[in-house]
């Protein structure tokens, strides 16, 4: 056999072969149980542990679309976290990309819980259970800002509102009344928060983020700076998993419709690394 | 002169920058408050002009040196030139005087976030993954014990960050997960840690005016 020649396969085959294997389990979608992680279970702990009445959850992203499949999944599984244990939501972009992204992340999953309502209680009302506070720059600003006046850095919410007129503005000021604030990132949102806001006003910080990124954030889930973490993918499907187990809330489970995929392409991947090295052998030997 | 009031400036408000964190006096928190939340933004602002005017003038002189894929800097100048027409003039749903509908095709900058920079991000970004398989049938090889290590922690976490792992055995999300808590954390701190601490004598060096290569180049 000539193993020179397929160490030198032609890119496109692998390019093909990648290609199948993450179309074909797209068209026959199923679902595979994920079994929750550690790391994913102490922030959905830590998120059930929120008293309502007292303080929010804040969800800051900084994703954009070149990150959305993996964590957009992540925005809308804590939303139907905490609009089902009734916790008022705040949220908030810290780049510009993806702020559209995460209003129609709120618009889903609103109408999502508003179809099922029956009363005015039930259903989600923007400014009562959840406020989209918009994009303010650079970063750092809101990040530490927030910690002395949340409507005062950011003055009018993402629609145009002014952010201290909506009704669950009047009682969440700062960070004393933020339970957790999970920043879901394609790059290091989780450490500025616990390097700024953390440190100085004591909030405690969640991580969502993609999987590339989730070794930078293991050492500080390790000290308890971050309370938990969504890693990847997989961590959106953890999450969605919990809340499914726990609270039946139903909706589209993106990211645990994408385990499929992502599973065979592992598959692909390590099948090429095994036969290339197969192949590096057997033509060392050859020679 | 040129030199000499930047490096004042930089010092005195590096300086105050420091003193937030150890000195909790209103007089210090109001200041540094101030230069957080309104000199800072304003600084920004300028930085955007400058990052854009830098980008427009760098495209041009390749337009104009006709240098390699000197075409593309076309694309990116007239991309850049039309979006900031519609976005400035029509508004972000066409709202304002310019009209970003003809019949029923809509170009107003939401439309185009949509419908052109969404699928465009997934798109390069997708990409990565056939690059990446292509690299690593290319280029992991089992040469050595440290390259095997190496291949099977990859094997491990891989199949540890899908369900597949746990179906072929029920004991691969925990060797993956201890990978990432126990070897992983320890190199990253040991990196963080090196890292923080060049940047504190980075940051001495600036303060005390030793390292002045920010002011530009030569000095």
């Amino acid at each position: 056999m000539n193993w020179e020649r397929l160490i030198q396969i032609d890119r496109r085959i692998i390019f093909l072969a990648m290609g199948l294997g993450i179309i074909i389990p797209m068209l026959f979608p199923m679902e595979m149980p994920v079994g929750a992680q550690r790391v994913t279970r102490s922030l959905f702990k830590t998120i059930d542990e929120i008293d309502g009445q007292e303080q929010c959850l804040m969800i800051s992203s900084d994703y954009t679309p070149q990150t959305e499949p993996e964590c957009h999944p992540m925005s809308l599984a804590l939303m139907r976290h905490a609009f089902t244990r009734r916790i008022p939501v705040l949220l908030n972009a810290l780049y510009v990309e993806g702020a559209p992204l995460l209003a129609s992340g709120i618009e889903d999953v609103m109408e999502e819980f508003n179809s099922r309502a029956t009363t005015h209680e039930d259903s989600i009302i923007y400014g009562r259970d959840v406020v989209y506070l918009g994009w303010q720059p650079p970063p750092i600003v809101p990040i530490l800002a927030m910690g002395e006046s949340i409507a005062g850095i950011y003055p009018d919410d993402y629609y145009g509102n002014r952010t201290d007129s909506l009704e669950v503005m009047q009682r969440i000021r700062n960070y004393d009344e933020v339970g957790i604030v999970v920043a879901i990132t394609g790059l290091s949102a989780p450490l500025w928060y616990v390097m700024f806001a953390q440190t100085k006003y004591g909030v405690k910080v969640g991580a969502g983020c993609t999987a590339v990124c989730a070794p930078d954030f293991y050492p500080y889930c390790g000290t308890g700076q971050i309370s938990g973490m969504m890693a990847g993918m997989k961590g959106a499907a953890e999450y969605e998993e919990l809340v499914e187990e726990t609270f039946q809330t139903g909706g589209r489970r993106k990211a645990t419709e994408g385990m499929v995929a992502q599973s065979a392409a592992h598959l692909v991947i390590m099948g090429f690394v095994i036969l290339g090295n197969i192949a590096y052998f057997a033509s060392r030997r050859q020679a | 002169m040129r030199d000499k009031l930047p490096l004042a400036l930089l010092i005195i408000l590096g300086l105050f920058g420091l003193t937030d964190r150890f000195l909790p006096h209103p007089i210090a928190e109001g200041f540094n408050q101030y230069l957080r939340d309104t000199l800072l933004r304003i600084i920004s602002a300028f930085a955007l002009i400058l990052g854009l005017g830098n980008l427009i003038l760098r495209h041009t002189k390749k337009i104009q040196k006709k240098e390699e894929h000197w075409q593309h800097s076309w694309v990116l100048l007239l991309s850049f030139l039309v979006a900031s027409i519609i976005g400035v003039f029509g508004g972000v749903n066409g709202e304002l005087w310019f009209p970003t509908q003809v019949g029923s095709f809509h170009f107003d900058i939401t439309t185009i976030y949509n419908k052109v920079l969404i699928p465009l991000g997934a798109t390069m970004f997708s990409l990565l993954a056939f690059f990446m398989a292509s690299a690593a049938y290319r280029a992991f090889r089992a040469r050595n014990w440290l390259a095997v290590l190496l291949l099977g922690s990859a094997f491990l976490v891989m199949l540890g960050q899908v369900p597949l792992g746990a179906r072929i055995w029920s004991g691969i999300p925990e060797i993956s997960q201890w990978i990432m808590e126990v070897p992983n954390t320890a190199a990253k701190r040991g990196i963080e840690l090196g890292i923080t601490l060049g940047i504190l004598a980075t940051l001495l060096k600036i303060l005390a005016g030793i390292e002045r290569s920010w002011l530009g180049s030569g000095r």
